[in-house]
């Protein structure tokens, strides 16, 4: 049935629920199968790309995604239009890379629309270069995505035969390629400088920041790193124009993907306009499995909520989910010590090593919730740990040392029953000391 | 040089890289993706031929070799499964699944079966939560939520 996956020899890609309300990134990609170019364009592809680099000069895009509020989507939120306008200032040659790395656990957004709706991202990259003044875009994806890399190299042939790609795209004066880079299993790479590192051939360590890739990115070349969901934005950015602004909350328009996975009934990803809350979202997905009582919400690696934090909204602002919008459900027989236990290992490993505090600490952090987890925890230990989360991000040079005690830090404040308990030898849940 | 493990075809993919990225450096992580996919290891000795082939010095491809958990050695077996330990494949037991694969395979975590036909990893998130518990048998991404001990059997039965 599918053409192209068959043509690369690719094996079925599990079926998963990605559902949407309102069809804009997932468009295309509610069914499991690659669209290929022809499919594309007949459904209207491409047309962003032919608007903005014949009717809108670099500036009118620029400033219609500073207008749109568009976040980045990889994490931190930063704002897009203003990474743009900041390489703006620093002279040319200047690159784009596209981040597909997608480690984060529990994220597996970027990968629905990489294998089903390639083009949609290809599009995006296309017409970011032309803003940002870039001829040459890289796309790192992760080592653990063969599938992926293999239909990504598939659809950019494909757009360069169609002239959409290459040497003066559409008749213009703009020329821009892309080449596809594999990682090859290291969290630490999502973070842009270590990607950077990475994508130069090197061993993936974090930069010193500033300077920021913006100025001193690839090549030492000034660089903007963005997600795949947030450049596949802004062909619908160009799409809808000023009525992108009519989509969702005032501050933070237009779609947003959810990655759900844990005790829900239809786990998979999810689309909708973020003025969605918590609860809402999670009924989405069918609600609880088994009609059993919900217990907490992991956002991947970085944030623990609690029954307390269900009506918040999915948004980026200061109360707002925020982040990759990964969502893990956590039900009333699991534990929030052990999950606290698996990040803890996930941090330890994953540390690259380069500063002591991260590297000692998420050791630290992992010895003691092992503790709690096994019943000889003390009060000290508790001590200790509130200690560790403390300095952790201090001694830290890059966002995985900000964020690896912060799980930690927000169950002890949401959930410090389950401390106590597990001080006096008792699991709420039931699951440790087995 | 003549070369053991960098063959004919696994040159002329290397050739490719080097054309594609402006520095040699860049060609390393690709081409050890290529000696992986065809050895389902990396054989210390292609280590020295690649960095005599790109001209770079071995301390370098070796640094890499160390720092990519998908590189790092392991006994040289025909296929590696991959199984995800991070939290919503936690959260749906993946350590019931790991059993059976151990049981039926006689191969355990970091340890290569007495035949050389399997080698099994614990890995961090791979992805594919909404199917957890997710595992990977080679390049094939598989299901493990409701999958029967029979279907298992079956998955297993492919590789040879
Ligand atoms: C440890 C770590 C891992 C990260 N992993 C990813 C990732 O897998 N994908 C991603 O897009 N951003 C990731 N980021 C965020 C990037 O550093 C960067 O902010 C992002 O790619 C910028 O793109 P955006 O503005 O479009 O979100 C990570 C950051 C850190 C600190
Ligand atoms: S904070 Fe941790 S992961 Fe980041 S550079 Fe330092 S040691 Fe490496
Ligand atoms: S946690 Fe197992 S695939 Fe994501």
């Amino acid at each position: 049935m599918d053409r192209i996956r068959e043509r690369l020899g690719l094996p079925n890609l599990p079926e998963i629920y990605v559902e949407s309300n309102i069809n804009l990134l997932l468009r295309r990609a509610k069914e499991n199968r690659t669209v290929g170019i022809e499919e594309y364009v007949n459904t209207g592809g491409y047309s962003a790309l032919e608007k903005a680099l014949k009717r809108m000069t670099p500036e009118d895009i620029l400033v219609l995604v500073e207008e749109s509020t568009l976040r980045g989507r990889g994490g931190a939120g930063f704002p897009t239009g203003r990474k743009w306008r900041f390489i703006l200032m620093n002279p040319k040659p200047r690159y784009l890379i596209c981040n597909a790395d997608e480690s984060e656990p529990g994220t597996f957004k970027d990968r629905i629309i990489i294998e089903r709706d390639p083009h949609l991202l290809i599009e995006g990259m296309i017409i970011t270069g032309y803003t940002i003044g870039a001829e040459e875009g890289y796309i790192y994806i992760r080592g653990e995505y063969p599938a992926g890399y293999k239909i990504l190299e598939y659809a950019i042939n494909e757009a360069r035969e169609h002239g959409f790609l290459g040497k003066n795209i559409l008749g213009t004066d703009f020329s821009f390629d892309i080449k596809v880079y594999r990682g090859a299993g290291a969290y630490i790479c999502g973070e842009e400088t270590a990607l950077i590192e990475s994508l130069e051939g090197k061993r993936g360590h974090p930069r010193l920041k500033p300077p920021y890739p913006p100025q001193w990115g690839l090549y030492g070349r000034p660089t903007i790193v963005n997600n795949v969901e947030t450049l596949s934005n802004i062909p619908i950015i160009i799409t809808y124009g000023r009525y992108f602004m009519n989509i969702g909350p005032v501050g933070f328009f237009g779609p947003k993907l959810f990655p759900i996975s844990g005790k829900v009934e239809r786990p998979g990803v999810y689309e909708s306009t973020m003025d969605i809350t918590l609860r809402e979202l999670i009924e989405m997905a069918g609600g609880i499995k088994g009609g059993r009582k919900f217990k907490a919400v992991f956002s991947g690696a970085l944030g623990v909520y609690g029954e307390k934090d269900l009506d918040i909204p999915m948004d980026y602002s200061p109360k707002g989910f925020g982040g990759t919008g990964t969502t893990i459900v956590l039900d009333e027989t699991d534990c929030i010590i052990d999950s606290l236990l698996v990040i803890a290992n996930f941090f330890h490993h994953e540390s690259c090593g380069k500063c002591t505090p991260c590297r000692v600490g998420t050791y630290e952090q992992l010895n003691i919730l092992k503790k709690f987890k096994n019943g000889t925890a003390t009060k000290k230990d508790l001590d200790y740990l509130k200690h560790i989360a403390k300095n952790i991000p201090i001694g830290s040079i890059c966002g995985l040392g900000y964020s690896a005690p912060q799980a930690i830090v927000d169950a002890l404040e949401k959930f410090p029953e389950e401390f106590e308990a597990h001080l006096e030898g008792k699991c709420p849940a039931g699951v440790c000391f087995k | 040089m003549a070369y053991k493990y960098l063959t004919e075809d696994i040159i002329k993919k290397i050739d490719e890289y080097r054309n594609k990225f402006p520095y040699k450096e860049q060609a390393i992580i690709p081409s050890l993706h290529e000696i992986l996919e065809k050895y389902r290891d990396i054989p210390e000795k292609s280590l020295e031929e690649l960095a005599e082939y790109l001209k770079v010095p071995l301390s370098h491809i070796e640094g890499i070799v160390s720092f990519y958990d998908m590189f790092r050695f392991k006994k040289n077996a025909r296929h590696h499964i991959r199984i995800c330990r991070n939290l919503p494949c936690h959260l749906a037991n993946y350590q019931s699944l790991l059993e059976k694969i151990k049981k039926l395979t006689n191969a355990d975590v970091g340890k290569s079966s007495a035949d050389g036909r399997w080698y099994i990893e614990l890995v961090e998130c791979i992805g594919s939560c909404a199917i957890a518990p997710a595992f990977l048998i080679d390049n094939d991404l598989y299901d493990g939520s409701n999958l029967t001990d029979e279907e298992l059997k079956k998955i297993l039965e492919k590789y040879k």
